[in-house]
């Protein structure tokens, strides 16, 4: 694996959660970016990620119909789901961006999701996928 | 359209495209991050330069990015149709390609959503049918009321999401108290001012120097 994946993270919910991981490993691979609200989540930036070299990038916002921001969260998933089909114009695999949504107090799932998201980048560059910087 | 190209200058335009979210500096971002993504997977040896200017309808804007115009092998306008054919115009001998796919001139109906307003057609009738254009409302741009494919309000063409152009005069020209106006008979459109007459061209002469 390249460089980290870039977890962006809203800081009323996923950044406390993830401020309560203890897990080594886990949070060796991630590069954490806080956010105000999900909804702050823009394609150019998911993007960049991608094309700096970065592995994989999570979008984490609050829990479905429970945004701080009420709408910031659903915005997050729409512009995921637009990087997501670019990536897919661009031959790369849509799996390498992610967004999930947990609780303040969800650490465990944080920690889940990151390790589902190595999984995934794991299956990408098996298959080829993924081209090196 | 662009695989050949060495050195790609992507120019984002500052107005219209980029309040409509189509070609503005962020979408230029994006498109030369997609870009740079499928041509490493590709190994397509290409170098992208991004850069936005004001507007690319007036000569002017242009001098900003002279030198990565000429720098670059083409340049990829995310302009409307009109930036990119004038781009070609001011910097001669150098490839402008369309970056978008220009549909047609709307307005921001609400958040995300445009819609055709006007053709520019020439011969302006808006003031006779309660300020709505029967020419790009209507989908088969009647001058003499609907035809007989207005069911509930919607048009036979999409009635699931064009409105009926002339639903819509009949209830403004309603609601203003103009409707007997409806009863003047409007004569054929002369459409030699608009795409029958070949490129149209506009002159101040108290402007022209």
């Amino acid at each position: 694996m390249g460089k980290k994946i870039v977890a962006f993270c809203c800081e009323n919910s996923s950044y406390k959660a993830a401020a309560a991981v203890s897990d080594a490993d886990v949070l060796d691979a991630v590069e954490i970016v806080r956010l105000p609200c999900s909804g702050k989540i823009e394609i150019g930036l998911v993007l960049k990620c991608l094309e700096d070299g970065h592995a994989g990038v999570l979008v984490l916002g609050c829990p479905v119909d429970n945004c701080k921001y009420l709408h910031g969260n659903t915005r997050a998933k729409k512009r995921v789901q637009r990087a997501q089909s670019l990536l897919e114009e661009a031959g790369i695999p849509r799996q390498l961006v992610h967004i999930d949504f947990i609780s303040s107090v969800d650490s465990h799932k944080f920690v889940e999701i990151v390790r589902e998201m190595k999984e995934r980048i794991a299956e990408a560059q098996a298959a080829g996928g993924v081209a090196g910087e | 359209m662009v695989r050949d190209v060495k050195k790609l200058l992507i120019l984002g335009c500052g107005t219209c495209v980029t309040v409509c979210m189509a070609g503005g500096e962020k979408e230029v971002g994006i498109l030369a991050s997609t870009l740079r993504l499928t041509n490493r997977r590709n190994n397509i040896s290409m170098e992208i330069m991004e850069d936005t200017i004001e507007r690319q309808c007036d000569r002017e804007f242009f001098d900003a990015v002279a030198d990565k115009v000429r720098e670059a092998d083409a340049v990829l306008s995310l302009a409307c149709g009109v930036g990119v054919q004038f781009g070609g115009e001011v910097f001669e001998g150098k490839r402008f390609l369309p970056g978008l796919n220009t549909s047609f001139y709307g307005a921001n109906e609400s958040v995300g959503v445009w819609s055709e307003r006007c053709a520019g057609c020439g011969n302006c009738v808006l003031d006779k049918f309660g300020g709505l254009c029967p020419i790009t409302r209507c989908s088969k741009s009647l001058l003499n009321g609907p035809c007989g494919g207005s069911q509930n309000g919607m048009c036979e063409v999409d009635p699931e999401n064009i409105e009926c152009g002339w639903q819509l005069i009949y209830d403004r020209m309603k609601a203003l108290g103009l409707l007997h106006k409806l009863e003047e008979n409007e004569p054929v459109k002369d459409w030699s001012t608009s795409r029958d007459g070949g490129p149209r061209k506009i002159i101040r002469e108290d402007m022209v120097q």
